[in-house]
């Protein structure tokens, strides 16, 4: 597996926990723990937004590999 | 009037008579009983029989004794919520039997207590060596409480140095395979979603007997056919595992670049992810 397609996986993976941690923050009805939860998967957005930038750059350097 | 009869209509009135008369004191007496309390059930119950079966020859006489045997523990009662003074006679003070590890002999004397008395109060608690009490006191009901030694109490999440999560109810949105609409409003959740959790695990809702969400929105399910697995919800372990996962990831991604922004950039989100896992874990974990 190339690198690109082993981040897209990771990017996919993140994606994924992300999805859960938002419902379980709107599922919840402890505030502090929706808190803490949104808070988090913030910062799981901003990872994901530097791996979908560093992936763009892999892409445009093994284009043979483009695309999901 | 023949004699039964009138011992038949002297008990049933009287029955009646006490059982009110027994609501007038109150609640507490049966989950905490004194000696006091002790006293007056035993009053009122003899006096009660004692009319019952026609040996007091005067009705009014009997009753008298019996609203006066009841009504004043009612009043003691009221006055003791009010004041600490009668509180202390009429219910009495706990006793300290064990402080700082000691027995207090001159205390068990007081309280009237043998030695397998204590111990076997304290067996009773599940302490089986005195030695592991800090401090152990009579209640006014008889029982004993004790403190442990620090050492030798149950290990907490606290005591262990961990972070708990917090958890809240778990509501109980279907019983007997019947929709409670009401739990399912105050976890912001309808029918519908039950139905479309259902599906997911591939049960029909009348084969629900008991339903529960809890703090997350997680279902957990028992079936009336028991022959049939529910699927337990994994999706906090799995977020955690993935998580970890994605950690691992990065930081093999920026040990395998050769480019020094894309490095520091995986090495920035790996620890990110860290602090992360470091956060979430109480809450997915445990």
């Amino acid at each position: 597996m190339t690198i690109s397609a082993q981040v897209k996986q990771t990017l996919a993976s993140l994606k994924g926990v992300q999805a859960t941690l938002e419902t379980f923050a709107s599922a919840g009805e402890n505030p502090e723990a929706k808190e803490m939860l949104s808070r988090n998967s913030q910062k799981i957005a901003i990872i994901i937004k530097d791996l979908e930038k560093r992936l763009g750059v892999l892409e445009f350097e093994e284009p043979q590999y483009k695309g999901f | 009037m023949p004699e039964w009869l009138s011992i038949l209509l002297r008990s049933a009135g009287l029955f009646i008579l006490t059982l009110l008369l027994v609501r007038l004191i109150g609640k507490r007496q049966t989950s905490r009983l004194t000696f006091f309390d002790l006293v007056t059930g035993i009053a009122i119950g003899v006096i009660a029989a004692a009319i019952s079966l026609n040996l007091v020859v005067i009705l009014a006489n009997g009753l008298i004794a019996l609203v006066v045997w009841t009504g004043f523990p009612a009043l003691i009662y009221l006055l003791s919520i009010k004041y600490k003074a009668v509180r202390d006679i009429v219910q009495g003070k706990e006793t300290v039997l064990i402080n700082h590890g000691k027995v207090l002999e001159d205390k068990l004397l007081e309280a009237r207590f043998t030695p397998e008395d204590l111990l076997s109060q304290l067996r009773k608690k599940n302490v089986f060596n005195f030695a592991d009490v800090e401090f152990a006191v009579l209640e006014p009901t008889g029982e004993v409480s004790a403190l442990l030694k620090k050492d030798k109490q149950p290990l907490t999440a606290k005591t262990a140095g961990l972070n708990a999560g917090q958890e809240s109810v778990p509501q109980t949105v279907m019983l007997d395979g019947i929709i409670m609409d009401e739990p399912l409003t105050a976890m912001g959740l309808n029918r519908r979603w039950l139905h479309t959790e259902l599906e997911i695990v591939g049960v029909a809702p009348e084969n629900v007997f008991i339903a529960q969400v809890d703090s997350v929105g997680q279902l957990y399910l028992d079936l009336f056919d028991d022959a049939i697995q529910v699927p337990k919800p994994k999706a906090k372990e799995l977020a955690f595992a993935t998580l970890k996962k994605c950690q691992a990831d990065c930081e093999l991604y920026a040990l395998g670049t050769k480019q020094p922004e894309a490095k520091e950039m995986y090495g920035k989100s790996s620890g990110i992810l860290s602090e992360v896992i470091e956060e979430l874990e109480p809450l997915l974990k445990r």
